[in-house]
């Protein structure tokens, strides 16, 4: 398992972040889900090594990162990391940030980090801009410079948060793309809003909520739970809780009674998220 | 948590001391600082008036390197400091890669030989000029003083203070956060200079005092047309304490500002830098000390310097 996390609880300033969190993650991809404020970012920081928990046990690719500094370091010499807001050296290119990573990450022959940092922007679409001031560039291609930096010596495990933010369609599915190759030896545990991301890229997902997790399966099964609770009608239901009017001139209802006339629709991830966290959910246990 | 420090990764920090070097060297800040330094030290000989055998030659050479110190010493602080915090805006990945922010911190110290090289360029430039202008007989050099004490002199208060200068701006990047920071420092490091050392520079008793102060002249007097402050008209002084010890001194602070820098890193408090820590302190007194309490012991006066004119 790359990332063990039993019990692990974490709080700023008396605010429970998370609170007694189990996970277990191996290689693939793993989408993490949930509201602002659900502490996905809390539990990517800790998986990253960039905080430390409160409490619980943290294994980190077979490691304990508390053992001692040298087996946090190891832990780090195998992990990439994109924060959720990354900041830029202002006079650096987009070639020298990403090398400035990968002397970080010990990648000491000049030759060879080179054609590791040319590959890792080769892989995000930014090779033609390796020579173009950071600062010059566009929101979605400095995230992209972001995950270039954390892919560098492909790592074992990778932790991004809200790695699509600012991409546009193209571009996300060339983070798909690349993110799925990735998952194949690695395992990636992203965050993101974008329920069609998860739905497309990860095999396994987890959703979050107020520090809890509210659940911890594969897609499908997250989507099987929004079966026969989804409708679509012609008219409105003021009265639904999660309703709106497709682009087909159509109504989609997720959850409450069914509407009169209305007809079952296919579940999507979205939908069962918001059944599961939306206005209508069940409220969470103390 | 055991602090059991990973091997250490030597040419990491050498790739990237030279990344570091690279981007101070072209700091637009840096490189004006070098150009004004090396320009007026051209234009400053053009205003010299001493004058022997009906040639106008170089003039109280002991006091040029202010120029480096001025110009180099406190845009690299400023430098320094901007690169130090630079990379802080990424802390959060970098921060979870295996280089740790001391690896970072000593990649910016090492890179302030940088202003170091520049400053021993500048002496470069200020003995060509000496060597094509001459300087007046009764110039501070020979017999008043040996070589070694004029080389002291001219390297402390130039290319250290340049490097000094720089590793200052390290420890203010790293420690203070509050925007303009690097600017307040050079404004603190030249009051410290002139107040620290101007109550005692003149006097016999407590002249030595003034050696605790990061840059301490050693020259006074010139080409005034009447007495100042002890010096008779067109003459120089050589104030008292050793400048041997001065230097050394000087590097000590250089190597205490590394490891304050570094201190900031909590991974990296261990008890050997602790040691150093504390090493260095004692160091930095003992070499004041000896700095203030060896050598010339007196104001020395040199004879009258003609001037053209």
């Amino acid at each position: 398992m790359s990332v063990e996390l039993n019990g692990v609880g974490k709080s700023y300033g008396g605010t429970p972040a998370l609170r007694s969190v189990d996970l277990s993650l191996g290689t693939g991809v793993t989408g993490l889900l949930g509201p602002n404020g659900a502490g996905k970012t809390t539990l990517l920081r800790i998986a990253a090594t960039s905080i430390a928990a409160d409490g619980g046990d943290v294994r980190l690719l077979g490691r304990d990162p508390h053992e001692s500094h040298a087996e946090l370091t190891e832990i780090r010499r195998e992990l990439g990391y994109l924060p959720q807001e990354l900041g830029y050296p202002s006079d650096m290119t987009t070639f020298g940030f990403v090398e400035y990573v990968a002397v970080l990450k010990e990648w000491d022959e000049r030759r060879a980090r080179h054609r590791e940092v040319r590959r890792v922007l080769d892989l995000v679409g930014l090779g033609d801009l390796a020579g173009k001031r950071v600062s010059r560039l566009s929101g979605g291609q400095r995230r992209r410079a972001g995950l270039a930096q954390a892919l560098i010596g492909s790592p074992r495990l990778l932790v991004l948060d809200e790695p699509t933010t600012g991409l546009d369609p193209t571009q996300r599915a060339q983070l798909r793309r690349t993110l799925s190759v990735v998952g194949h030896e690695s395992s990636v545990l992203l965050s993101t809003h974008q329920t069609e991301d998860v739905a497309a890229l990860c095999e396994r997902v987890v959703v979050l909520a107020d520090g809890q997790v509210r659940f911890d399966g594969t897609v499908v099964d997250l989507v099987a739970t929004a079966v026969g609770q989804v409708w679509l009608t012609d008219s409105a239901v003021p009265q639904a809780a999660v309703t709106w009017r497709t682009g087909t001139g159509r109504h989609r209802v997720v959850g409450g009674p069914r509407p009169p006339g209305a007809e079952a629709a296919e579940p999507t991830l979205e939908d069962a998220y918001l059944l599961m966290l939306g206005p209508d959910a069940a409220p969470l246990p103390a | 948590m055991r602090f059991t420090l990973p091997e250490i990764r030597r040419a990491s920090l050498t790739s990237m001391v030279g990344i570091e070097a690279r981007r101070f060297a072209k700091h637009p800040l840096f490189v004006i600082g070098v150009l004004a330094a090396y320009g007026v030290a051209v234009w400053a000989s053009t205003l010299d008036t001493a004058t022997s055998g009906g040639e106008v030659h170089v003039e109280g050479v002991l006091a040029h390197p202010i120029v480096p110190a001025f110009f180099i010493g406190l845009t690299s602080l400023v430098v320094a400091a901007s690169l130090t915090r630079s990379t802080d805006v990424a802390a959060e990945a970098m921060g979870t890669a295996p280089g740790s922010e001391a690896r970072r911190t000593l990649a910016v110290a090492g890179a302030c030989v940088v202003p170091l090289v520049a400053g021993l360029g500048w002496l470069a430039e200020l003995f060509v000029i000496v060597a094509v202008r001459g300087t007046h007989p009764n110039e501070l050099w020979f017999p008043t003083v040996n070589d070694g004490y004029v080389w002291c002199i001219l390297l402390a208060l130039g290319p250290v203070s340049c490097l000094g200068g720089g590793l200052l701006g390290v420890l203010v990047g790293r420690w203070l956060r509050f925007r303009g920071a690097a600017v307040v420092a050079v404004v603190v490091v030249v009051a410290v200079d002139m107040l620290g050392q101007m109550p005692y520079a003149y006097d016999d008793d407590r002249a030595s005092f003034r050696l605790w102060v990061p840059w301490a002249m050693f020259h006074a007097g010139g080409a005034t047309e009447e007495e100042l402050n002890g010096i008779p008209a067109y003459s120089q002084a050589l104030l008292p304490g050793n400048p041997a010890w001065y230097l050394v001194y000087l590097l000590v602070l250089c190597a205490l500002a590394v490891v304050g820098a570094i201190w900031h890193d909590r991974g990296a408090r261990t008890p050997r830098v602790r040691l150093v820590a504390v090493g260095l302190l004692v160091a930095a007194i003992g070499c004041f000390l000896l700095a203030a309490l060896t050598g010339i012991s007196d104001v020395v006066i040199s004879g009258p310097i003609d001037q053209a004119g």
